[in-house]
């Protein structure tokens, strides 16, 4: 049941885009076609995944023990990044229909503060390793959910007579403020299922 | 003489005309998060600021050192470092800042406006130019989100400049922090919304519009959110080498 | 020789500048841990002595089977008069780690929140005054309202009952883990 909520609650009440504003530069970059957002949410929710499943062991059982843990940033930042030119290069070479689909969003997600915050996030939760899985791939879920529905509300923007000084950015904005008044909503909703 | 000069405009590009949040639209994530105060968005900057100096000073001083190869990895490392020493100092000096920010300190390290920084300008300058650079960044990142931080607070909490007494103790000033604009049990009650995601989102986005509307007059264009250009990554993305965009490329797979 | 100096000469170069990062890590912990460890000592003190204003001097520091941390609160004789216990529970935003303080008839003196993360304007109000005055008297088995309290009973924060109730739920823990039980 407690991996349930865990996933739920990454996924809807502390959504990592609208609640916890991780992620927010490919949220408003990316977020422009259907197909380009759902991509790329792919490649986060795998690279979450990931990167957890292997910065996790080595924090715990490497820094931690040896009171290193002021060099956790540093050594995740660098896991996560060979990790994502590691996982390139496989694709590239073994799988290309993959790499087509998700390979070209690969180079973007290492400077995505979404994925150095949900290993660090864990970290500080003190979860278990299949919370932090579970919570790093409820957080990826989230971040699609939340690009969908984004990319969604600025297809229709497109077709709208926004004022002049809104165009543009700010109008996006505004519609995401709006986007995330809806997700608040879902506060203790988990708690309300679950608890 | 006419260093001094431009030394000047490297300084002054990044306050406005090249103001990393507002035209460049570079780190989101914390001018969205941490402006709930004056007091965050003010910790907040400095500490960017400071590791954005930095940085760019190690990065511009090694730039004929480190190969070209690998070069994300080794300013990912130098920014990292500057970060993780930034957030002790923090820890040990301002803990209630340390508290406030939370994992945002951290985050830092991928903050885009410090690895932009560095690909955009310290590996092509000398070390002044990227220090005048980077401060000149630092200070147009911190007033930005200062500007989010006091229109959030003002109106959210009705607070100004509300836990300043964490800051100023470290200049050994004490008794100041901040002033109640709106009292527990006053007839009005401030606008709880403004603090929280959605109000950050809004004032981001009337902020933006102000910002274009200046920029409008002066008949420049309008900030838009690079995607690719403005990504730090920029360089290393296999599209954009070949001329393409990462939106139009899947459009091009599909078809 | 070219192969060398294609694929050695960048990994010798990223490796030196880990290596001195590391080093420059190194130092800045060994100077600021101590700095960090005497800063959360220093402020525990300071907490101590808010949430049991009548003790003069407080005893040693233990750690009972469930995780609670206590502290004996003392008087001027050095006579046990009650315990100020740190629990922690999950908040909205994390784990809220909360001081209270229980005189021997299991009555909260003062409560502190030492560390959380909850929403700014929301949950992160239960760091007032105002809130943490209502737990001062209260006894074990108190239920968090959203209406006017009556007796103990716990106004619940605007928008935040997640946060009231798992301070409610860490005094509640204070409470049990101080209540008369004779530790060490």
């Amino acid at each position: 049941m407690t991996y349930l909520s865990i996933l739920l609650t990454a996924i809807l009440t502390a959504n990592f885009v609208l609640s916890k504003f991780l992620g927010i530069c490919p949220f408003l970059g990316v977020s422009k076609k259907l197909n380009t957002a759902v991509g790329m949410s792919a490649a986060v929710i795998f690279v979450m995944a990931l990167s957890t499943a292997v910065c996790y062991p080595i924090n715990n059982y490497i820094l931690l023990p040896n009171g290193l843990e002021y060099l956790q940033t540093i050594v995740c930042i660098l896991v996560i990044a060979a990790l994502v030119q590691l996982v390139e290069l496989i694709l590239k070479k073994f799988m290309p229909p993959l790499y087509n689909a998700l390979g070209i969003y690969l180079p973007l997600i290492t400077t995505n503060c979404a994925v150095l915050g949900v290993v660090l996030l864990n970290f500080t939760e003190g979860y278990t390793y299949l919370e932090s899985l579970v919570n790093s791939v409820g957080a990826g879920l989230g971040f699609m959910l939340a690009m969908v529905i984004f990319s969604g509300v600025r297809s229709r923007l497109e077709s709208c007579d926004v004022p002049k000084f809104l165009q543009g950015l700010p109008i996006v904005l505004i519609a995401a403020s709006i986007v995330s008044l809806s997700f608040m909503g879902f506060t203790g909703l988990v708690e309300g299922i679950l608890g | 003489m006419a260093e001094k000069k431009s030394l000047r405009k490297e300084f002054t590009k990044g306050l406005i005309s090249e103001n990393p949040t507002m035209r460049l639209v570079l780190g989101t994530c914390p001018t969205l998060a941490v402006t709930t105060s004056i007091v965050n968005a003010l910790g907040m900057g400095i500490s960017a600021m400071i590791v954005l100096v930095c940085s760019n000073i190690a990065i511009s001083a090694l730039r004929k050192i480190i190969p070209d190869k690998v070069r994300i990895p080794a300013y990912i490392v130098i920014i990292a470092s500057f970060v993780t020493i930034v957030q002790m100092i923090v820890k040990a000096f301002i803990p209630a800042l340390d508290k406030s920010l939370g994992v945002f300190l951290p985050l830092i390290v991928v903050n885009c406006i410090i690895l932009g920084r560095a690909e955009a300008f310290a590996n092509k300058n000398g070390v002044i130019a990227s220090a005048v650079d980077g401060l000149g960044m630092g200070v147009g990142f911190t007033i930005a989100l200062c500007c989010m931080g006091a229109i959030r607070e003002i109106i959210g909490a009705g607070t100004i400049f509300a836990g300043a007494e964490s800051l100023l103790s470290i200049a050994g000033i004490t008794g100041f922090d901040g002033i109640t604009l709106i009292g527990e049990n006053s007839a009005i009650n401030p606008m709880t919304i403004f603090i929280l995601a959605p109000g950050g989102f809004f004032t981001f986005g009337i902020l933006m519009a102000c910002a274009n509307k200046l920029a409008e007059s002066k008949g420049k264009p309008k900030a838009e959110l690079g995607g690719c250009s403005a990504c730090p990554m920029a360089k290393n993305c296999a599209l954009l080498n070949k001329g393409e965009n990462c939106e139009e490329k899947k459009e091009e797979a599909k078809s | 020789m070219k192969k060398f100096k294609e694929y050695a000469a960048p990994t010798v170069v990223l490796l030196i500048i880990c290596i001195v990062a590391a080093f420059l890590l190194a130092v800045t912990n060994n100077v600021t841990a101590p700095k960090i460890a005497q800063v959360n000592a220093e402020n525990e003190a300071k907490s101590r002595q808010v949430v049991f204003a009548d003790a003069v001097g407080f005893g040693e520091e233990t750690t009972n089977a469930d995780g609670v941390r206590l502290v004996p609160a003392l008087d001027a004789n050095g006579t046990t008069i009650g315990y100020v216990a740190i629990t922690v529970e999950k908040g909205y935003g994390g784990d809220i780690s909360v001081m209270t303080g229980v005189d021997l008839d299991g009555k909260v003196t003062g409560v502190s929140i030492l560390s959380m993360s909850e929403t700014a304007g929301l949950g992160a109000n239960a760091t007032k005054e105002s809130f943490l005055q209502q737990f001062i008297g209260k006894i074990s088995g108190m239920t968090v309202t959203k209406n006017a309290p009556a007796e103990n009973e716990i106004k619940a924060l605007t928008g935040a009952t997640i946060t009231t109730k798992a301070v409610t739920a860490a005094v509640e823990a204070a409470i049990e883990a101080s209540g008369g039980e004779n530790i060490g």
